[in-house]
């Protein structure tokens, strides 16, 4: 390349999220929605005494690309480090839904999301990683109608429960300055030791995560350098390829899958005892659970409620090939597993009645690993997202039963995407988006600290009754013995998920419930108003 | 987190709102909406607690050149003073553009 070709360049990188957007827009046609005048800020950041954003760190704006109508949302990563809050998430979440309603009135509106994220705000955690998972429902329902192009041009990447957006997305472009992974390298190093990544290496991190590995792997489909005529290229020649023969999150052979040893009853393999293993016996009738595609991944068809029900979930697996997921995680083999089991029940329902879908969730966390981040583990939970929530969409009832622990990206891959969420009210029930120990590191509190400010700040709390109060749960179930349930507990938690089913079913196929209770409307104010206030201001302005 | 106001008596409105800055490491986000009312009503969120003096001091300099009425919303992430000034200036210049 010679100085000249360099020179004419103009840095993509460079510009914040908003300048992004207005460079790739036509020229005269962008229209901000919800902006810095909105004033529409965290509600919980000022609580900790963090200073918010006028916008919350999103930039909604309509306008046309190349003449297609088109809607971008950027997410500006030099605030909070491009994470996801109740309001900057919202206001993605709900952009993505009124494309989806226009789109489905025959008004296609073409979405662009510009990622640039470390994913959960952890200051706001569980109102994070739920927005997230509204994202995701989201842009699940979109890519059957348009295509979603997903760019990620660096310097911060895209990470953690955004990956998996990034993951559903039907085209990705990236620059060999973006990053992509499930978790980041120092969460790695963190988590799982300097053995497994040495965060502190830059060529070993770029050849993990950088965008030239992510497209040379097929986890990204165009390399394009930083540079704004490239990138706007790249969007139109997107668009100009239409949606995919097939898209990346339902490509479900990707990872093989050997075929696990038979369970049996003493089980070297099953062996492994855990809370949802427990559960998933009980609520079955003891029946011999099958596990088709990995021995961490155990279902079986039970009857529940007058129809049979498809139970399933993740159990620890000692001698799993992955090192990383042998203790209840959702790891490559676990979630491309998971996204199998559901895929195989909306194919055989296809023509018929849509059986429930339950999905007993007692996941400690996504696994953390270096060949987990080489082979897309981000990818592979965006394809059990991608498996829930199109059976959702079929008319499958989903629900959640929570058992034990419900962890961030192990959660959004198994379970988040139901119907209907149910929880134990019981010690060790808990969900939240990272674990205390990592999060008192990331934060810099103490596990102490952490706790006094999830007693005052509701999201911040991993108490299963604090998460009640966020509206997202349908149902807390109370005096369940969790370890060694009765036979009358099982009876009560199985009417419960009757119940949730017979509820789903007379409700709509989306996730809308969670933010109708009444818990969401004392609690998630911001998100309704978010919700309330971009509707508003969707419909472009009349001509005068 | 600390939050200051400032008032100064101001002249008409002149110009129109502004936005400028982001809160992002050593930078500040500054809201400019030229208002009603014949006085500059700032409010500041600082980061950084204790330089309340040094805020003062900053906008006494701006608005001994800046005479409009006019919401200014300050949120900062520990910027220093010279780039508070030139964002003030910044988002004054795009508010007459």
């Amino acid at each position: 390349m010679n100085h000249a070709t360099l020179l004419a360049r103009e840095s993509f990188i460079e510009k914040r999220a908003r300048e992004r957007i207005r460079s790739l827009l036509d020229p005269g046609t962008f229209r901000e929605l919800l902006g810095p005048f909105d004033r529409m800020e965290s509600p919980w950041l000022p609580m900790q005494r963090i200073v918010p954003q006028s916008d919350d760190g999103a930039v909604i704006a309509r306008g046309a690309l190349g003449g297609r109508p088109v809607m971008v949302a950027a997410i500006e990563s030099a605030f909070q480090g491009g994470s996801i809050g109740e309001v900057s998430g919202s206001k993605l979440a709900c952009a993505l839904e009124l494309v989806l309603a226009e789109c489905q009135k025959g008004n296609v509106i073409y979405p662009l999301l510009l990622l640039e994220t470390g994913g959960v705000r952890l200051q706001e955690a569980n109102l994070g990683l739920a927005v997230i998972a509204e994202i995701h429902s989201a842009i699940a329902a979109l890519v059957h109608r348009v295509p979603v192009v997903g760019v990620i041009a660096g310097m911060v990447g895209c990470f953690g429960g955004m990956s998996v957006a990034a993951g559903l997305c039907s085209h990705l472009i990236v620059t060999r300055q973006a990053r992509l992974g499930m978790n980041g390298p120092e969460v790695i190093e963190q988590e799982a030791g300097v053995d497994e990544l040495d965060a502190s290496d830059p060529r070993l991190v770029w050849s993990v995560f950088g965008g030239a590995p992510r497209c040379r792997d097929d986890l990204a489909d165009a390399l394009v350098p930083d540079d704004t005529g490239a990138v706007r290229e790249a969007i139109e020649s997107a668009w100009a390829t239409g949606l995919p023969a097939t898209r990346r999150s339902a490509q479900l052979e990707r990872l093989p899958l050997p075929s696990p040893a038979p369970v049996t009853s003493s089980g070297a393999a099953a062996g492994a005892v855990s809370r949802g293993g427990e559960w998933l016996a009980a609520l079955t009738g003891g029946k011999e659970p099958e596990h088709r595609y990995s021995a961490a991944v155990r279902s079986a068809d039970a009857p529940l409620g007058g129809e049979m029900a498809r139970f399933i979930a993740v159990v620890p697996d000692r001698e799993n090939r992955f090192p990383r997921a042998r203790d209840g995680e959702v790891g490559l083999e676990q979630a491309w597993a998971l996204a199998r089991e559901v895929c195989s029940v909306t194919r055989a329902d296809r023509d018929g009645k849509k059986r429930p879908i339950v999905a007993i969730v007692d996941v400690k966390s996504q696994a953390y690993g270096r060949d987990e981040e080489s082979r897309g583990i981000h990818l592979a939970c965006a394809a059990a997202v991608d498996a829930y929530a199109n059976a959702r969409m079929s008319g499958h009832p989903v629900i959640a039963l929570i058992v034990g622990r419900a962890m961030s990206g192990a959660f959004l891959a198994h379970g988040y995407q139901a119907n209907r969420i149910l929880a134990l009210d019981a010690p060790d029930v808990l969900v939240h988006a990272m674990s205390k120990e990592a999060a008192a590191r990331v934060t810099r509190r103490s596990v102490r600290e952490l706790e006094a400010l999830g007693d005052a700040i509701l999201p911040m709390s991993y108490s299963i009754r604090a998460f009640a109060q966020l509206g997202i749960l349908h149902a807390r179930i109370e005096g369940v013995n969790a370890n060694a349930p009765s036979d009358s507990d099982v009876l009560r938690v199985a009417d419960a998920i009757a119940d949730a089913v017979a509820d789903a079913r007379r409700g709509p196929r989306d996730l809308s419930s969670r933010l109708t209770s009444a818990a969401a409307r004392e609690t998630r104010k911001a998100s309704l108003e978010v919700r309330r206030r971009l509707a508003l201001e969707w419909p472009p302005p009349r001509e005068p | 987190m600390e939050t200051l106001t400032f008032t100064y008596p101001a002249g008409p409105k002149v110009g129109r709102r502004a936005h400028v800055g982001v809160v992002g490491s050593g930078d500040l986000e500054v809201l400019f909406e030229p208002c009603d009312g014949n006085a500059a009503e700032v409010t500041v969120r600082t980061s950084v607690d204790g330089y309340g003096e040094v805020w003062k001091h900053v906008m006494d300099r701006f608005f001994s050149r800046y005479a409009g009425s006019v919401r200014v919303d300050i949120n900062d992430f520990g910027a220093t003073p010279g780039v508070v000034l030139l964002r003030l200036e910044q988002a004054a210049e795009a508010s007459q553009s």
